[in-house]
């Protein structure tokens, strides 16, 4: 029933497109206890059929770009290759560093954006407002 | 034009890399590149996102597989919560403000990172 719940946090958190799989592996590892690798794992038999669902309604909805969409596919096959090789074979301790490392520089990049939102807004704020007092 | 095909390739390459290591982040990569680089909208940055990580998650899978990673039971019970939880988020998310929810997101990177890498 627990596990039930933890996969629900991330599904809700997906549709938001800031990495559910990234919550759920956090939950497993930092929370339940699951070993890193196990719990990466775990986000493999999580991501597949959320995606499927998900690529089917953007197939109907004509959202895909298949120009670009298939280039990244396929050089990501090769990537992904290279990443899984060392990453099975990567001492947990490490990989979990690594993990958060990763993690922080995704944090700061969600700080810049935010910034950049806030600024922008605050442009747009000034102009209507010197168009008002014009 | 020769030169966005390199760019292709190369955030192709990045996602597969940080979707092997950790199964899971690549789409952090690829939404922004979407967008920033190609110039797509929100929403086709997303859907083309998703269809080019489900390559990358299945052969990642096969190495994570054939090391005797996949716990079954564990996988298949977060799924399934997975779906209700992609379903109550479909309904919820309209209500409240994406906004907060991604200011908490990054507040508890910030704890988790500093955490994971002590």
């Amino acid at each position: 029933m627990l596990k039930l719940l933890v996969g629900i946090i991330p599904g809700i958190i997906s549709g938001t497109g800031m990495g559910g799989g990234t919550i759920l592996i956090l939950i497993l590892s930092l929370f339940m206890g699951v070993d890193q690798h196990v719990a990466q794992a775990t986000n493999l038999v999580f991501f597949v059929p959320t995606s499927i669902t998900a690529i089917i309604v953007s197939i109907k909805e004509k959202l895909i770009d298949w120009n670009i969409g298939i280039y990244i596919a396929v050089s990501g096959i090769v990537g992904a290759i290279i990443g899984a090789k060392i990453s099975v074979k990567m001492n947990v301790i490490l990989l979990k560093k690594l993990f958060g490392i990763f993690l922080a520089f995704i944090a700061i990049y969600e700080i810049y954006s935010l910034v950049k939102e806030y600024r922008f807004n605050k442009k747009i704020n000034n102009n209507i407002e010197r168009k008002n007092n014009l | 034009m020769e030169c966005k095909m390199i760019k292709k390739i190369l955030v192709g390459f990045c996602a597969g890399i940080i979707s092997g290591l950790f199964t899971a982040g690549g789409g952090m990569i690829v939404v922004p590149a979407l967008i920033h680089i190609f110039h797509l909208d929100d929403r086709k940055a997303r859907a083309t996102s998703i269809f080019t990580i489900l390559p990358m998650v299945v052969t990642s899978g096969i190495f994570y597989y054939s090391n005797n990673y996949i716990n079954w039971k564990l996988g298949i019970t977060c799924a399934i919560g997975g779906i209700i939880g992609g379903y109550i988020g479909a309904k919820i998310l309209k209500k409240i403000s994406i906004k907060i929810l991604k200011k908490t997101f990054t507040i508890f990177l910030i704890y988790v990172s500093i955490k994971m890498i002590i």
